[in-house]
């Protein structure tokens, strides 16, 4: 299998959905089938390619591997240059695993323009995929703002009844971050021109102009490190520029919701780890105080305004804010245990919130409302819905045993060790958390059976394949997490050093107590 | 008087190659008016389309195969940015030509008059592109005007278009006039007798103190002349009424070669003439380019005419551009601006064609009207499609490109607010070229479009398909651009 792991094969699993959609603009409108089939087929294949990467990945090395490199603008330093470590590795799996879930369920709630629907889908996932194997800012700045396009269109033609507002408003926002990024993208390239002679673009070199950009007075990194920040965090999204999110959550369709949460969201994620940790340690610790009570606010901003809402979707959308609040807070505690938590909360989220927004859609096609009021008792009329609707929900809660648990103790005790007080806070959340999935579980699943909803019936063969997947994977990383952490070990270990230059590394994490030495099975 | 006639026979040798592609404009278009007219009857005045396209095309040929050099004692100069500027000015002339088939015959307003004004206008353009003494720099610009103005009030039927012809006439008279005072300062702060660019830029800076407020107001006095030529805030109040009331296929040489011609014009005063004096007119510069940024990207929301529309965004594309005068390494500005007046012809062309298409007998440029286009003409829409996201500067496409190297060449001459600005109302901008892809997609209805004829095809065709793959060959851009530059 891992015979397959090399540098053409990375283009081919990323390109391919991209390939697939060309050869979609040439089917007349009318054959339905083939839109679905073959987007689904193409994503499928090029998940099945891209596990080749998690088998051959060296697990030792905190190098960029499969580098791949060819002049593009030698002029201008530009190179298509292209390859993975352990965290790029991870999220580009994510990726390629949401991407046939996301085809699988848009099957039937697709039901008009089945043929740009599909074309922009593929679109949206090849440059997604691109992002995460990009090593060249110039390559990583188009796969980035290419990916707004096909959202922009997702949401605004197939969307809910404010689709389009939502989508303006998600492309002008992220827009807007990103493009603020340019600007501080090419300041670097200057400084490093000014500094080595040579103008070069690849991701390593920005990220070893740290000390330069130190060097060159608080004010200057400081203004640098906040539109980096600012882009990421438009993303991410934290608090006070989440206000995109609900909007277009709500009013996507399923599959634009499930890669939202599940793929565009760690975008913000991993260009923190990528570009802000590494590049600016200094300017990060001096902004450290903002950037924690911003997490802590989202986190607990997030789950009170979460827990009074009426819809089911907008619920999830602002449970992503709490939970995507976590993640940054384990990212900026800045060590081992709390990093570490963070790459975990990004994959879990990007298996938990996908099944719930699942499972939103699954009650969303039959009754047509995600009112949870409209809805009671389901557990008697669709037991497997109802057993699947608990499992997501409890992983989402992080109960042991099931994905989500392993990421949020972690962010929590690397936020405890770096600022107790700040990490205690955030516990708080833990049990918001709780208590907003559940009582919704419970005013949706138990109670009285109205007329209406007793005529619903239970989940669809294809609805069920949508979710064992993400059955399967928060099973396996809430019992065996330990492959995981032997692909982030490495790279974590390098981004640590990067974001603490001169300081001694942290002891290294050994996890093996907790997971394994847990009873068999106890996951239901 | 023997060596005289010897030595005006010799300069005038000398000169006279480098401006053939003028003179065979200039003579096509004379004799086009007489007798030319007696060929062809009342009805068939359309035939002089191929004529002035094939006038054009071989004036294309002359420039691409002309040899640099310097003609009429420094007041001419073929070199990379002339040939550059003028590549850019014969395209939009053709596309401008081939568009007008069905605006004019909709209209019945076939005249030969019509192909000659294009023509001499051309000429006009061709000069102004090399033009290296301010006195060739007044009169190209005013042969370039005058047949504009003419051109902007062509169809006498409509109100508007009269108005303004009207209008620009006499904004465009004023500027000139504050121009040529501009001029006149200088003139006056040197002692006399020197107007010559490069001789500019070597006196300026030696003028003795007592006269440097003559040469402050000169300078600034040129730069607003010259402002409005590009259409640049605050001196742009014209261009949205002119571009509306234009018939569309001249707003569109307008919007293209007219800037592509002024620009190069401004290139080359602000590059060689006063790049000593940088200091006295970076600061204005600067407020002029960050006002067309944020006014143009501003008003262009509001706005329900896709041609006013463009011309606000026009504005801001100036804007834009204008960063790259303010390089302090001309050089690099030059090509910036040059590679971003190439992107931006193909853009506007493209989105022009559609606009004419949808038109029906020269009225209904409403953003609305091309409500349902997504559904009605698929390859339009996408090609729209594209021409809109490439203005917004959304990656990969040309126009992102073109923006990147520009904001680069900026940010590297430390105009890192300046970019800040461009970066930020580019955003703004992408709202209403969204706005467009709204209508297409995601409403339904408006009437019917019938299918594209040859020119609107394969001017969309041509320009979608460079904007959407020009970036991949973008060492192939950049190679053409390093070209560009005083010799």
């Amino acid at each position: 299998m891992s015979a397959f792991a090399n540098p053409t094969m990375m283009l081919v699993a990323t390109f391919l959905p991209l390939a697939a959609a060309l050869l979609l603009l040439f089917v007349p409108k009318e054959n339905k089938a083939a839109f679905k089939q073959v987007a689904f087929w193409s994503m499928t294949l090029s998940f099945l390619v891209g596990l080749s990467f998690w088998f051959g990945y060296d697990r030792s090395s905190d190098a960029v591997q499969w580098a791949f490199s060819k002049d593009w603008m030698p002029t201008l330093g530009i190179k298509f240059s292209i390859g993975m470590d352990g965290i790029s590795l991870l999220l580009w799996l994510l990726t390629a695993f949401l991407g046939p879930i996301s085809a699988l369920c848009s099957f039937e709630a697709i039901a008009d323009r089945e043929k740009e629907y599909y074309i922009w889908l593929l679109v949206l996932q090849t440059s997604m995929l691109g992002v995460f194997i990009a090593q060249d800012m110039f390559l990583f700045y188009i796969f980035w703002e290419v990916m707004l396009v096909p959202m922009y269109f997702l949401i605004a033609i197939w969307g809910g009844a404010q689709k389009l507002y939502a989508a303006i408003k998600l492309f002008l926002y992220t827009l807007a971050g990103s493009l603020l990024m340019l600007v501080a993208i090419l300041a670097i390239y200057f400084l490093q021109h000014k500094h080595s002679g040579h103008y070069d673009f690849s991701i390593a070199s920005f990220q070893m102009m740290a000390p330069v950009i130190a060097a060159q007075g608080k004010t200057f990194g400081l203004l640098l490190a906040l539109a980096f920040f600012v882009a990421f965090a438009i993303k991410v999204p934290m608090f006070p520029f989440h206000t995109w999110l609900p909007d277009a959550h709500v009013q996507a369709p399923t599959a634009g919701s499930v890669i939202l949460a599940g793929v565009l969201l760690k975008m913000g994620t991993y260009g923190f780890v990528r570009f802000l940790l590494p590049i600016f340690p200094d300017a990060v610790r001096t902004l450290m105080p903002w950037l924690l009570a911003l997490a802590l606010i989202g986190i607990i901003y997030g789950a009170l305004v979460a827990m009074v809402q009426a819809d089911m979707k907008k619920l999830v959308a602002y449970s992503s804010v709490s939970h995507l609040g976590l993640c940054v807070l384990g990212l900026f505690a800045l060590n081992s245990y709390g990093l570490k938590g963070a790459m975990f909360q990004m994959i879990n989220h990007g298996i938990s919130t996908p099944g719930l927004f699942l499972c939103v859609a699954v009650v969303y096609d039959r009754r047509h409302t995600r009112q949870i009021a409209d809805f009671g008792g389901l557990m008697k009329t669709m037991p497997v819905y109802a057993t699947v609707f608990i499992l997501m929900t409890l992983s989402s809660i992080g109960l042991p045993l099931l994905n989500g648990f392993i990421g949020e103790v972690l962010c929590l005790w690397g936020a405890f060790q770096a600022h107790p007080w700040i990490g205690a806070s955030a516990t708080i959340a833990i049990v918001l958390g709780a208590a907003y999935m559940l009582w919704m579980v419970q005013r949706v699943l138990f109670g009285e059976v109205s007329e209406v909803n007793a005529k619903m019936g239970d989940l669809s063969r294809r609805e069920l394949a949508t979710f064992i997947p993400l059955i399967a994977a928060a099973v396996w990383i809430g019992l065996y997490p330990q492959p995981f952490f032997r692909v982030m070990d490495a790279p974590v270990a390098k981004l640590l050093k990067q974001a603490n230059p001169g300081q001694v590394e942290g002891p290294a994490l050994e996890m093996a107590a907790v997971p394994e030495s847990a009873p068999e099975g106890a996951g239901r | 008087m023997n060596t005289f006639a010897q030595g005006l026979m010799d300069s005038l040798l000398q000169g006279v190659p480098l401006i053939a592609p003028q003179i065979l404009l200039t003579v096509i278009a004379t004799l086009m008016l007489w007798p030319g007219d007696l060929l062809f009857a009342k009805g068939e005045k359309h035939k002089w389309a191929p004529v002035a396209f094939a006038a054009l095309l071989v004036a294309g040929v002359f420039i691409y195969l002309g040899k640099p050099g310097e003609g009429f004692n420094g007041m001419y100069r073929v070199d990379g940015l002339t040939k550059g500027f003028q590549a850019l000015v014969i395209l939009s002339a053709l596309a401008t030509v081939a568009l007008s088939q069905r605006v004019l015959n909709s209209l019945r307003e076939q005249t030969v008059e019509y192909y000659a004004l294009i023509l001499f206008a051309t000429a006009g353009m061709l000069f102004l592109c090399g033009a290296t003494d301010l006195v060739s720099v007044y009169f190209s610009m005013e042969l370039m005007a005058l047949c504009s103005y003419i051109l902007v009030g062509y169809f006498r039927s409509q109100k508007r278009g009269v108005e303004a012809g009207m209008k620009y006439y006499l904004l465009g008279a004023f500027s000139s006039a504050i121009f040529i005072y501009g001029v006149s300062l200088l003139f006056t702060a040197t002692g006399g007798l020197v107007t010559n660019l490069n001789e500019l830029g070597q006196k300026l800076p030696l003028v003795p103190q007592a006269n440097s407020l003559l040469v402050f107001g000169g300078v600034l006095f040129i730069l607003v002349g010259m402002c409005f030529k590009v259409s640049a805030a605050p001196f742009h109040q014209w261009s949205p009424d002119v571009y509306e009331g234009a018939p569309t296929p001249i707003t569109a040489f307008m919007a293209t070669a007219a800037k592509a011609a002024a620009l190069a014009a401004f290139l080359r005063v602000f590059g060689t003439a006063f790049h000593g004096l940088m200091d006295q007119w970076r600061l204005p510069l600067e407020f002029v380019a960050a006002m067309s940024m944020i006014l143009g990207n501003v008003a262009a929301i509001r706005q329900q005419s896709m041609k006013r529309m463009l011309a606000y965004s026009g504005i801001a594309h100036v804007g834009y551009m204008l960063m790259g005068v303010l390089a302090a390494d001309t050089a690099t500005g030059v090509q910036a601006v040059w590679l971003y007046a190439l992107v931006y012809l193909f853009m506007n062309m493209g989105a022009f064609a559609i606009v004419i298409h949808i038109q029906k007998g020269g009225v209904g440029e409403r953003i609305d009207d091309l409500r349902g286009l997504g559904k009605k003409r698929p390859a339009l829409a996408f090609a729209m499609l594209i021409f809109m996201f490439s203005m917004a500067g959304i990656p990969p496409l040309a126009g992102f490109f073109t923006k990147f190297y520009l904001f680069n060449i900026a940010v590297q001459n430390g105009l890192i607010g300046l970019v800040t600005i461009a970066v930020l109302t580019s955003a703004v901008s992408a709202f209403y070229y969204l706005w467009v892809i709204r209508q297409m997609y995601f409403h339904e209805g408006g009437a019917e479009v019938e299918a594209p004829g040859m020119a609107v095809s394969t001017i969309v065709f041509v320009g979608g398909a460079v904007t959407l793959i020009a970036t991949a060959f973008g060492p192939k851009l950049l190679e053409l651009a390093s070209r560009i530059g005083w010799l």
